[in-house]
Parts: structure tokens; C-alpha cells; sequence
């Protein structure tokens, strides 16, 4: 049992790190605090009450976690399947704008449907808008980092543009008109921002927890984990790819339209502060698992919510939570290359001999045990 | 399971590290040992070298010894540590235990650069070249030059090239591009290389694998003029016919630890492949002579093929390779239903591209494939692979196999989308576990647990788990390409076997193959490759290694058959 033990402990490790690393993230932002002249322990107190303190606190920060969830599974689903989509802001600006033009435009539907609609424009804005990496991918071998990270400028630029001109409400700003009320993610709980969008985020996180159990989910798998076996077994790399991209664009796309249709219920330029960008951070962290995407959407947004308060009561600016963010990221890279650094001999096969050895195969056969 | 149990088997098979063989001239490691014509003192030695990798030991308490001027023989399984010890010699691991003398000195050896500044060199069994620069630039990379410059100053070190070239016999040109080079010049280039080093000591690693038989001569005859000169070489094989062939003495390791080190001259190939394995074989090894193979059931060929369908028909096929050189040219074969057909050649002549056009994984320019009466030609892979082939590819770790996934997943790989393995939308978890069960215990698969990530597990077990998932799928014709690649000798005896058992209930089967052993051992006629094109083909009986060498090396004009 020697070894299941010993990998049974990497496994454990490797789960742990993304907690390792938030701690020391912790602690050397406080040290930032303390510099700044503010006892960390007050301002961590005041980030843990602001977020998590009263009945309005959670719900802002679940209303926070709603879009980093869904966000952070669109990134993960691509990530799993080693499709480095950074475009997920501007597939959620492209969703927000899908979700607008049915919103605006759909009238005297039952509302539930009316949602719905919206939802789902927003999802295929979002995918749509994804395929245009995944294509030139596909066909022309382009990376899809560099595609993904400037399509995101187009699409904010483009949201821009038609903010500034062709959907703009009457009035100065560049705000797009409201979409009807039927369309509006229902509030669950009276007094608070917290809408239904937090079950859309629940089932995105379902959805995509049993993608991998799925067949379509474990094809998906197998080509991003290695081309040439997937190919060789018969499964089409191109249909991968693109499915791939578009379920994390529509992720991407949906997170826009929950935005719209259960917060601004209007298209305006900062509609997402950056949730995309965020996203990436989450996906790592959450080693692109479904709950693992959920905990840390949930941390991130407490982290966000609390930062608010913070900056209310203590004046640190709300950047802030960006930079506890950037050290927990910075921590759980530095965590990775830890869990990593016994692994380089049993990865390097220079040889087959190598391989050998490692794999325990050593002594004749015949008088190996055979195992269960 | 017990602690131990099956992780531990080189623990547990103890008793054979006190196994002497019957030959009365076996020194025991400590004693010193005069060989041929040189002094006492061992140029190297190493004492007790004990190296792990985590949970599995590699290397156990082991002696060896190299005397000046010769060529010593380093043998054993894959896995028995030979490649390991190497390595600790050459500074790429740490062992845990155990000390180095070179010419008498202690001394610690951290990196490569060290080992080289003491006078040892290793050449890889995988080339450590950069193809796009020229065999100079090659040779002279990492060499400090003797005044500074700041331009390259190639004349000098081609002159000495050339003149380590003439002196033993290593032909080369040293402004060529090493990538358009051969993988038998290739290999000269790294040994000029270690030569330009001034060093005393060369460790070659499992040096033939990818050599013609005319190119292996060569290389022999260019050791025995490198150790006339002073220098002692130690040579890393599993090939029995090449130490007795080559060395002069010979130390074979098993599971880790040294069994015998014994005189090359006062032995034969069956003591040796005793010591080797550890008992005697019931199969074939990959070699073709020797008494140690009790003999598989060659079946009669006879039985199944005589005359009967073909199952493979490959018409007058074009296809280019990844760099869109044309790699087969005009190539057509055939392979009959219940024969082995052996594909014999050098690498890099078309091997892979041709077991690529009939997997459906490269496209023809122009040309036939036909299997079992079936136009495949543009079919997918998938579609090749329902109609009836089942593929043991080239690369089992890149190819055949993802190493992140478990056995039960990686047995699924080509059927994920069909039942019992999947209902409508998901995976039967069920199914799967229950299907790795069935071919965990049917092949033999040694594994710890079958959720483990199959990269933990042996080059013989992801063998195992490849051709279970490749002979339980409905087939008519099976490519395997170069199936016992790397494997120890056991584990390519079961290869085999399973092949044969293939053969003979009427499966055609393309082996594609680089061992020529292999070849002649395995199949029933035999193709030989060359630059794209089948220079000829021979029935088993007419086969020799005299007819196919010369054509694996293009020469046509007296083997035409």
C-alpha cells in the first residue's frame, strides 16, 4: 500500500496548496497593511463582517459570487481541456449583448420564458463570439491565447461604440435602454440584491461537473490532454476543439447575461469589472474542477465584498482585494512548482530504461505479487 | 496487500544476488581483476552504489569496475538499473549511497560538466544534437575555445575533426547538417563529440538499437580501435549477441543489482542470458540464435495463410511526411489473412507514415488501401478502426496512451461513445471498472490499484493495458509497430506470443519493426523498407539477415528477388 499512500499524499498536497498559498497571501498582505498603517487584523475583521456580517453582506457577496462562478467554470472548461481562453471578458460583454437584444425586444412573454430567452441569447452570443479563436485554431493553427486576450479589447471597444451610438438610451450617458421587467432575473430574497441568477450559477456548476463524466465531456478531455492519442483512438480533434471553445464562450456569455438581466438590467461599459480576467485566477485555482471553481468564486467574492467595506470604513483602497488576489495567485504558483519538484525524474524519459525503473518493474515477473 | 508485496519485487527475490555462475572465472566484484594487458587499477570504480526513486530501488549496493582499454559490457534487462547506474556515473542523478573512484580518486560527481572534466562521456540512446546546425557547431558546443574570440573559429576544430575522424575509422563530413545525416552518422557525431573532449572513459547507451547490421559492424570495429588507443568503454545493452560480439568482459545486472561479472571470452549466451533473467525462457527473445530459446510454437504458417484471403491490400500509395517530404513512394503490399507480415528497414524509411495511411491517421496523395475487401482510402480513423483494425502504435507513451488517465479510462480511449462503455450521455463507471478488471487480470497487468494514473506504471504494463484494449475490440488486421520497443525480454515474449495466438485464429498482422531480430523471429514473410518503396519481399524460410541488410541500406543490384 506503500505507494497509494505516497501518491494518496501528493493527491492531498496538491489540494491543500490553494490553502497554503491563500494563508501566506494573507500574511504578507498584512504586512502591506501594517505598512500602510492599518492593524491587518482589524482590516481581515472587517473584510470577514462586510462580506459575511449581516443577511445584505451575504447576499452582495453571493450576488459577486454568481458572476465569478460562472465565469471561472467558463475558463475551467476550456483550461481542462488545454484551451488557454483568456477571452472570457469579452465573451461576457458579447453575452450582455446578446442578452440586451432579446431583452429589449420580447414583450408579453411569461417571464420565466422571457429569462430564458435572454439567457440563452446571451449564451449563444457568448460561444459565437468564442468560435472565432477556436476557428482560426482549427484551420489555420493560430494560438488561441493571443486570438482570445485581443478579442477582448475588440469586444469592449465594440460594446463601446454601440453604447456610445446606435443602442444608447436617450439621456448623456452611454447606457443602453432597460430591458422589460420580465426579462429581469427574479430577486430570491426581499431587501437584497440577490437574484435567481445564483441558481443559473448552481446548475452552470452542475452542468459542468457531470460534462466529465459525460462521453462528449471525456472525448473533450482526452484532446486536450494529448492530440495525438486522441486522434489515433478515433476522436475528432477539430469537433473538440470547437465544442470545447463554445461551451466556455457560452459560460462566458451567460455570465454577461446574468449580469444584465439580474443586476444593471441595462448594457453599460463597466458592466463587469474585470470578472473575466478573474475568472482565469479562479480556473487555476480551482484546478479546474466544478466545486473547486465554486469555493474559490465564493473566496474571491468575499474577498471583493469585504474589500468594499474595508475601503468604507477604513479608507484602503479596494484595489486592494486585486492585490490579496494577485498574492494568492503568485502563492499558489510558487505552491505548484513545490508539488512539481519531485516530479521531474519520473517525467523525464530520456529513455525507455528510465521508465522502467520507475515503474517498479523490477525482478523476474513470475514472482511478483499479483495485485487484488 | 501486504507492504512489500508486489512494489517491492526486487526486495523479495533476494535470493538470486548469490547466485554464481557455474563458470569458475567470475570474480567476486571486490576482488581485483587483471585484465588483458593493462595495470591493476581500475580506471573506475564504483562502490556500492545504491540509487532510489521514491519507493522503488533502482540500484542496490553495486560494485563495477573498468579497466583501462576495455570494452566492458553492461547487460541486462530493461529495468534491471543499467541505464540508472549509468546516469549516477554520469552525474545526472544523486545516488543515495555508494562512492566513485576514477583513477584511483574519489571523487563526487554532480553534473554532466563534471563527469566530463574527470574524462567521462555518455552517448544517449536518443541523440543530444541540434539537427539544424552543422556537425562542427555540434561537436564544438559547450567547448571553452582556447583564445577569446568573438566569432567562431571552426577551422581549427574541423581539422581535428578530421583527423579523429581518420583515426578511428568514424567517417564524416564536418560541415554537413547533422539533421540531413543518418541516425548511424548521427551516432558518430556523438562519439567525435566525446572524443573532442579528451576523455578516458565513454559510456555508450544501448548504442545498435536503431542501426543497420552493416552500420553496427562498423561502430564494433571503431570501438576496438578506440580501446587499442587507451580509452575503456563501457557499453549498455540487452542484446546478447552484441556483448559476446563486442566486449571483453561483462557485467549483468538484475532488478538492481550486479549477478555476475564475468570474461566475455569464458562464457556463452545461455550463461548469460541465465544470469540475465534469472531463469531459463520459454519463449522468443528477440534473438534468433542461441539455445536459450526453448523454442516458441513457431505454428506452422502453413495452416492458416496458405493461399487464403488477404485481409491488407495497400495499392500503389504516395504519401508525404510531417515536414511534406514524400515518404512513401509507389509502395504496395499485401498481408494475408492468419500471416504475420514483417516490415524490415532503418527508421525514418516510411514505417510510420505507412502504418499511418492504414490507421486513416495520414492521407494518401494518391493510391489504394483496401482492408478485407473494403475501400478505406479517406476514411476516418474511426471508421477505419469500426470496420475492423486494431493498432498497436509506434508510441505507446505519446500515442497509444494518456498517461493522466487511469487504465480503465485508457481502455475505453477507442470505444468511449459505444455500450456497455457509455449509455446515451455518460460513461458507465460500472462498466469501465468491470472491463479493467477483465483485462487487468487476462493480460497481466501489474498495477497497484486500477485508479492509479497509468504514468506510474511500467514500459511493459502500458504495453499490457495497449494491447488489451487494441485484441478486445472486434479486428481483422492488427499494425503493430514496433511493439516490444524498449520492453525487457520477458515482457516482449508475451508480445509475441499474444501476436501469434492473433495469427493463428486468423488475424493478418503488419509488423512494423526496427529490431531486425524481431522480424526474422516473428514473422511469416518479410518486407523489407527502404526510402518509401518495399524492396522485397522473402518468405521466412529464404530469409537471412545477408539478403534484407543489404536492402535495408538500398542496395538493390544483387537481391532482387
Amino acid at each position: 500500500m506503500t505507494t497509494t499512500l505516497i501518491l494518496g499524499k501528493r493527491l492531498s498536497f496538491k489540494h491543500i496548496v490553494p490553502f497554503l498559498s491563500g494563508g501566506l497571501a494573507f500574511l504578507v498582505g498584512g504586512i502591506i497593511l501594517y505598512a500602510a498603517g492599518v492593524d491587518p487584523l482589524e482590516a481581515y475583521a472587517i473584510i470577514i463582517k462586510g462580506s459575511l456580517g449581516s443577511t445584505r453582506a451575504i447576499a452582495d457577496t453571493l450576488v459577486k459570487t454568481i458572476s465569478l462562478l460562472i465565469a471561472g467554470l467558463a475558463v475551467a472548461v476550456a483550461f481542462k481541456c488545454k484551451l488557454w481562453n483568456i477571452g472570457a471578458e469579452g465573451q461576457l460583454y458579447m453575452g450582455a449583448l446578446g442578452g440586451l437584444l432579446v431583452g429589449i425586444a420580447v414583450v408579453g412573454m411569461i417571464p420565466v420564458v422571457s429569462v430564458i430567452l435572454v439567457l440563452i441569447a446571451g449564451i449563444a452570443f457568448g460561444a459565437m463570439f468564442s468560435l472565432v479563436p477556436a476557428v482560426l485554431k482549427v484551420k489555420l493553427g493560430v494560438s488561441e491565447i493571443i486570438v482570445t486576450v485581443l478579442l477582448n479589447f475588440v469586444a469592449l471597444l465594440f460594446i463601446s461604440y454601440l453604447l456610445h451610438g446606435p443602442i444608447k438610451a436617450p439621456g448623456f450617458l452611454p447606457y443602453s435602454p432597460d430591458i422589460f421587467p420580465e426579462s429581469e432575473l427574479p430577486i430570491l430574497i426581499e431587501r437584497t440584491r440577490l437574484h435567481a441568477g445564483l441558481i443559473v450559477a448552481a446548475l452552470a456548476a452542475i452542468f459542468v461537473h457531470f460534462l466529465w463524466k459525460s462521453k462528449i465531456g471525456f472525448e473533450l478531455k482526452s484532446v486536450g490532454m494529448n492530440i495525438s492519442a486522441a486522434r489515433y483512438a478515433g476522436m475528432s480533434i477539430t469537433k473538440s476543439i470547437l465544442i470545447t471553445m463554445a461551451i466556455s464562450g457560452g459560460l462566458a456569455g451567460l455570465t454577461g447575461a446574468v449580469l444584465l438581466a439580474g443586476v444593471q438590467h441595462r448594457l453599460i461599459e463597466g458592466i463587469s469589472p474585470g470578472y473575466g480576467f478573474i475568472a482565469v485566477i479562479i480556473a487555476l485555482l480551482g484546478r479546474e474542477n466544478a466545486l473547486g471553481v465554486c469555493l474559490v468564486a465564493f473566496f474571491f467574492a468575499v474577498l471583493l465584498a469585504g474589500s468594499e467595506a474595508m475601503y468604507r470604513t477604513l479608507g484602503i483602497p479596494v484595489a486592494f482585494a486585486q492585490t490579496l488576489q494577485a498574492l494568492v495567485l503568485v502563492f499558489v504558483l510558487i505552491g505548484e512548482v513545490f508539488t512539481r519538484i519531485h516530479l521531474p525524474k519520473r517525467i523525464k524519459r530520456s529513455d525507455e530504461d528510465k521508465t522502467e525503473n520507475h515503474g517498479k518493474q523490477i525482478g523476474p515477473p513470475a514472482e511478483r505479487g499479483k495485485v487484488e | 496487500m501486504s507492504d512489500a508485496g508486489p512494489f517491492f519485487p526486487a526486495n523479495s527475490t533476494d535470493d538470486h544476488s548469490a547466485y554464481t555462475p557455474t563458470s569458475p572465472s567470475v570474480p567476486k566484484p571486490s576482488e581485483s581483476l587483471s585484465v588483458g594487458t593493462q595495470g591493476d587499477q581500475p580506471v573506475l570504480s564504483m562502490n556500492g552504489i545504491t540509487c532510489r526513486f521514491k519507493d522503488v530501488i533502482a540500484n542496490k549496493d553495486v560494485h563495477f569496475d573498468l579497466f583501462r582499454g576495455e570494452i566492458h559490457g553492461l547487460l541486462g534487462e530493461n529495468g534491471a538499473g543499467k541505464t540508472t547506474l549509468m546516469s549516477v556515473l554520469y552525474g545526472l542523478y544523486k545516488p543515495e549511497a555508494g562512492e566513485i573512484f576514477v583513477k584511483g580518486k574519489r571523487v563526487d560527481i554532480k553534473s554532466p560538466l563534471d563527469a566530463i572534466a574527470l574524462g567521462i562521456a555518455m552517448v544517449h540512446q536518443h541523440f543530444l544534437l541540434t539537427p539544424n546546425h552543422t556537425v562542427t557547431e555540434n561537436i564544438i558546443v559547450g567547448v571553452k575555445p582556447r583564445e577569446r574570440t568573438i566569432f567562431l573559429r571552426t577551422a581549427d576544430a574541423e581539422k581535428r575533426i578530421l583527423e579523429l575522424s581518420k583515426r578511428y575509422g568514424l567517417k564524416i563530413d564536418p560541415k554537413a547538417i547533422v539533421g540531413n545525416l543518418s541516425v548511424g552518422e548521427q551516432q558518430r557525431v556523438e562519439i567525435i563529440k566525446a572524443l573532442y573532449r579528451d576523455i578516458d572513459i565513454l559510456i555508450l547507451d544501448e548504442p545498435t538499437s536503431m542501426l543497420t547490421p552493416v552500420e553496427e559492424k562498423a561502430l564494433f570495429s571503431t570501438l576496438s580501435a578506440m580501446v587499442k588507443a587507451g580509452l575503456s568503454i563501457i557499453f549498455i545493452t540487452h542484446k546478447l549477441q552484441e556483448v559476446i560480439e563486442a566486449s571483453t568482459r561483462v557485467t549483468v545486472l538484475r532488478g538492481g543489482k550486479v549477478v555476475g561479472t564475468v570474461m566475455t571470452a569464458q562464457t556463452t549466451e545461455t550463461e548469460l542470458a541465465r544470469l540475465m533473467i534469472g531463469r531459463t525462457l520459454t519463449g522468443s527473445t528477440g534473438h534468433q540464435q542461441g539455445e536459450i530459446h526453448v523454442g516458441i510454437e513457431k505454428s506452422p504458417n502453413a495452416k492458416a495463410s496458405a493461399g487464403h484471403a488477404t485481409v491488407l491490400e495497400i495499392k500503389n500509395v504516395f504519401a508525404l511526411n510531417n515536414s511534406a517530404v514524400q515518404a512513401l513512394k509507389d509502395l504496395s503490399l499485401t498481408v494475408s489473412k492468419g500471416e504475420i507480415l514483417g516490415i524490415a528497414g532503418v527508421d525514418g524509411n516510411g514505417q510510420s507514415e505507412m502504418a499511418e495511411i492504414v490507421s486513416g491517421l495520414r492521407k494518401v496523395q494518391s493510391g489504394q488501401v483496401v482492408i478485407d475487401g473494403r475501400d478505406i482510402t479517406g476514411m476516418s480513423p474511426k471508421q477505419i478502426r469500426e470496420w475492423g483494425l486494431a493498432y498497436i502504435p509506434e508510441d505507446r507513451l505519446n500515442t497509444g496512451l494518456i498517461l493522466e488517465y487511469s487504465i480503465a479510462e485508457n481502455l475505453i480511449l477507442d470505444r468511449w461513445y459505444s455500450r456497455p462503455y457509455s449509455g446515451k450521455i455518460f460513461l458507465n463507471k460500472h462498466e469501465m471498472k468491470r472491463f479493467a478488471e477483465e483485462i487487468v487480470t487476462n493480460f497481466d497487468v501489474r498495477t497497484p490499484s486500477l485508479d492509479i494514473q497509468v504514468r506510474y506504471l511500467s514500459g511493459g504494463n502500458l504495453q499490457k493495458i495497449v494491447l488489451g484494449r487494441e485484441l478486445s475490440r472486434e479486428h481483422k488486421l492488427i499494425i503493430a509497430h514496433n511493439p516490444t520497443r524498449g520492453l525487457d525480454v520477458g515482457a516482449a515474449e508475451y508480445v509475441h506470443k499474444q501476436l501469434f495466438k492473433q495469427r493463428d485464429s486468423g488475424v493478418g498482422v503488419l509488423l512494423l519493426s526496427l529490431d531486425l531480430d524481431e522480424i526474422l523471429l516473428v514473422s511469416d514473410r518479410i518486407a523489407v523498407i527502404y526510402a518509401g518503396r518495399i524492396m522485397g519481399v522473402f518468405d521466412r524460410t529464404t530469409a537471412d539477415v545477408d539478403k534484407i541488410g543489404p536492402l535495408m541500406g538500398g542496395y538493390v543490384a544483387e537481391a532482387t528477388n
